[in-house]
């Protein structure tokens, strides 16, 4: 099941809203079990075959997590923990890397039957999850919860179980045994929601199928202007798609009473690619820092061992979003970057012209999500050859392009920039004048209201099917 | 004043999701979607397999956005948002432009030297049928009609795909297959380039041909018959008949992708016979009194296509009885049903069928059944190498 589809918005939501609060707010283990069936309900409902797994999964990390406990020997804490992480390890690289590192075996000669496994939906995320919980529970971060339904419920939440964030079992441990849920934060949240799912349904969609077709081209046909075209649509498609669904989690987690925290912070404006990844998947960047990158010793160690501490986490970064070399090639494409911006035009990336390092920042992202997307390297190379003026200019593909997308580009470069905080910020600075008072508490609402609508609309649109030839 | 905000908003929000289920599930009777041309999902049926692979709640997820709320009315709003505010020039798959409508082609080349292959291949076929046809007493024409988006190839934006580069070598090899296989093929496209193509032969909003360019393929299959068969079959002329038009809006093919919002000032024509020649019909097996066009009652009715023949039906029989004449056999897609209005004229019987729908005999069982002296094949330049339906020969 996803956010953007009829049977959970009309559907699973309004049967969960009904029953959730139907429960009387002082029967806190009571809204915590309808809140869990509901979401191994959402989790089943993609393939309920895949439901034992989650089970394993959730079942592996309250074990663990009570093993690793502080007060039990140090050993048996270790050895726990290694057992764990090699289990939770195990389960990923089972479902999604097995068939990857049996086809790069076969191409070296062995020849093994490539398995059809079917990935689990969501499984890259309460896998890092699940381990982040016994992982801190190790570290006297996080206490250790012996309600396995707890442990079931922090794993299994629907709002952030398919696509983020990754929710620490810290930030909601309080949340789950003690939250009101009140009706300023039920609308923050649906309000939330109402632009997450505008967000995914108006403008990740058609950015979506505008880098489809490019991107379906063969590379011979690509052109310059073509190329560049989807490769900005393409850059548009991920960060709204990918952002609109945090915005929905963390809308949603807000009218059940979570705080869940940002995930993205506008990336698109940063200066240096440091900062694009600490305001880009930033649940994601902070795990691979606090459980990869520090272990490994983090930058408190030498020159050399810092570039490998990089280079390794950026290379499992790449990894874990897809078992396919140019997400690994993606991921250390970064790295040099970083490296580059640490050691060598440090000076730049933190005081250069501004505009500069903008241009720069776009440049290099541009540049990686065409290795991001690409199905191949071959493909890649000849989409970056294209859009460095190896090809024809255009043809009459990029008109027809701009005459069908131009209107969602423009709304796009206004929705990637930080236009809520300013328009947040300017009635702050103006108190005392009731009309953008009045503004302030009343056109967040109601403009999430019409944005539903016209989503709703446009999970219609998707839908519609025509035959021309059935009845003549 | 926030606390009443927040909770116009939340009842808002909640209302909306929960009207939108329950008016969902109350008016679920639909089956067909008139606009979109097709069956709707129907409830989806449970199976174990299905239930553990996902498949059982996708199909719910399919009917349900099949059969939400005011899904039309939403769909209508969106085409017209597309059409009139964000000005696409494709909307719902049609090439929009100020005074045609025509059908979108995806970008995209192929290798097309395949085309000469199957050229032969089909006119090879057509022979064998053809042969298989004289052997049972008759003769067999074929008459090949450029589909609408070919015949306004011209008409298409410079910056759109409008399929020239492999159209004009299809028709180019198959023509040249069936003059080699000796086919009757009458050539449509090149009629009409002849004609300097008309703009009133093809509906500006509909992928068929109009009344005009049907009367002037009847004329040419209808010189061409007599020419080769020397029957010297009758053939209406404007003394004959009287063209009218419609008054009616008439909705094309095109123009129902997109809600009926580009009507384009079109009215269908159809033939009033000075002389009308009585006839029986069946459709289907059932004799019908149903003219040969189906004309509306009033002159607001939006009309379209349909009013040929009043629609594709599996078996059409229409007989004159006026046995001094042959006895015709007409069989293709739905491009055959402005046609038939005329054709029926010049014959005793005529039998229409369409092969994707009528399933009680092949065809070659049904002319060895009936014995057709006249065998009449039409087909649009989109089915030329369909080897299914129509195209099935054998």
């Amino acid at each position: 099941m996803v956010f953007s589809s009829f049977v959970f918005l009309f559907v699973f939501l309004p049967v969960l809203f009904i029953v959730y609060f139907a429960v009387p707010a002082r029967y806190r283990e009571a809204r915590n079990y309808v809140l869990l069936i509901f979401s191994l309900v959402f989790y089943a409902y993609g393939g309920i075959a895949f439901l034992p797994l989650m089970i394993i999964s959730i079942v592996i990390n309250y074990l663990f997590g009570l093993l690793v406990s502080p007060g039990l020997i140090t050993r048996v804490r270790k050895l726990s923990l290694i057992i764990s992480v090699v289990l939770n390890l195990g389960l990923l690289g089972y479902f999604k890397y097995a068939g990857f590192f049996i086809e790069n075996l076969n191409s070296i000669g062995f020849s093994i039957p490539v398995p059809d496994i079917v990935l689990p939906i969501g499984i890259s995320f309460f896998t890092f999850q699940g381990m982040s919980y016994v992982i801190d529970v190790y570290r006297g971060d996080a206490a250790p919860e012996r309600n396995i339904l707890h442990v079931a419920l922090y794993i299994s939440l629907f709002p952030q179980l398919v696509a983020g964030p990754i929710v620490r079992y810290t930030t909601v441990a309080d949340e789950i045994h003690e939250r009101k849920e009140n009706i300023g934060d039920f609308s923050k949240g649906a309000i939330r929601f109402c632009f997450g799912l505008a967000k995914k349904m108006i403008l990740a969609n058609n950015l979506g199928t505008l880098a489809d077709t490019v991107f379906g081209s063969s590379v011979s046909d690509l052109t310059v202007s073509l190329s560049w075209l989807g490769a900005v649509a393409y850059m548009g498609q991920i960060y709204f798609d990918f952002s609109a669904y945090s915005d929905m989690a963390i809308g949603l987690g807000h009218m059940f009473g979570f705080n869940f925290l940002e995930n993205f912070d506008y990336p698109y404006i940063s200066k240096s690619i440091t900062e694009f990844w600490r305001r880009w998947h930033i649940s994601l960047s902070t795990w691979f820092r606090d459980y990869v990158y520090i272990p490994l010793g983090g930058n408190r160690c030498s020159k050399k061992r810092q570039v490998i501490n990089i280079l390794v986490v950026w290379a499992l970064t790449g990894f874990w979003h897809g078992a396919a070399w140019n997400f690994v090639f993606w991921g250390l494409y970064y790295a040099v970057i970083l490296l580059g911006e640490k050691f060598i035009w440090k000076r730049f990336a933190e005081n250069g012209p501004s505009l500069l390092r903008r241009i720069y920042v776009l440049t290099m992202v541009i540049v990686g999500w065409v290795f991001f997307r690409s199905d191949t390297m071959l493909y890649c190379i000849g989409m970056l050859r294209a859009m460095s003026g190896g090809a024809v200019f255009s043809d009459g593909r990029t008109e027809y392009c701009l005459r069908m997308y131009g209107w969602v580009l423009l709304i796009s470069i206004v929705a990637a920039m930080p236009v809520k905080n300013w328009l947040s910020n300017f009635p702050d600075k103006h108190k005392s004048n009731r009309l953008l008072s009045f503004v302030q508490n009343w056109a967040p609402g109601c403009l999430a209201l019409v944005l539903l609508a016209f989503s709703y609309m446009e999970l219609l649109s998707s839908t519609f099917n025509p035959f021309i030839y059935f009845r003549f | 004043m926030k606390t009443v905000s927040r909770l116009f908003f939340t009842t808002g929000f909640i209302g909306i999701i929960a009207a939108v289920l329950l008016v969902t599930l109350s008016k679920n009777d639909l089956r067909t979607s008139f606009v979109e041309n097709r069956a709707l999902e129907e409830i989806p049926v449970f199976s174990r397999d299905n239930f553990l692979g996902g498949e059982y709640f996708e199909g719910w997820e399919h009917w349900f956005t099949d059969h939400a709320a005011g899904r039309d009315t939403l769909l209508k709003i969106h085409t017209w948002l597309e059409l009139n505010l964000l000005r696409k020039p494709v909307v719902n798959d049609v090439v929009v432009q100020d005074d045609i409508l025509l059908g979108f082609n995806q970008y995209g080349r192929w290798d097309i030297s395949y085309l000469e292959e199957k050229s032969e291949q089909t006119a090879k076929n057509l022979r064998d049928f053809s042969d298989y046809v004289e052997s049972l007493g008759g003769r067999f024409y074929y008459v090949g009609l450029p589909e609408q988006y070919s015949y306004f190839n011209n008409l298409y934006p410079d910056y759109m795909e409008n399929r020239e580069w492999i159209l004009e070598p299809m028709h180019t090899s198959f023509a040249q297959a069936m003059k080699k296989y000796g086919v009757n093929y009458i050539n449509m496209s090149e009629v009409y380039d002849s004609m300097n193509r008309p703009r009133e032969f093809y509906s500006p909003t509909d992928h068929h041909y109009s009344f005009y360019g049907a009367l002037a393929a009847y004329k040419t299959l209808m010189e061409t018959i007599n020419a080769d068969s020397g029957l010297n079959l009758k053939i209406l002329t404007d003394e004959d008949m009287e063209i009218k038009e419609l008054p009616n809006p008439y909705l094309g093919s095109r123009n129902r992708k997109l809600y009926g919002l580009r009507y384009m000032g079109e009215h269908a024509a159809y033939a009033v016979l000075r002389e009308p020649i009585p006839y029986s019909r069946w459709e289907n097996g059932v004799q019908t009194d149903a003219p040969v066009f189906k004309l509306p009652d009033n002159s607001n009715k939006v009309i379209n296509y349909g009013i040929y023949m009043g629609n594709d039906y599996a078996e059409t029989i229409i007989r004159t009885n006026r046995e001094d004449l042959p006895d015709a056999l007409v069989f293709g897609d739905s491009f055959t049903n402005a046609m038939e209005t005329l054709l029926y004229t010049a014959f005793n019987e005529m039998r229409s069928i369409d092969m994707r729908y009528y399933t009680e005999k092949s065809i070659r069982e049904y002319i060895a059944e009936y014995r057709p002296d006249i065998v009449i094949c039409v087909r649009d330049d989109t089915a030329f190498f369909t080897e299914t339906g129509n195209g099935n020969l054998k």
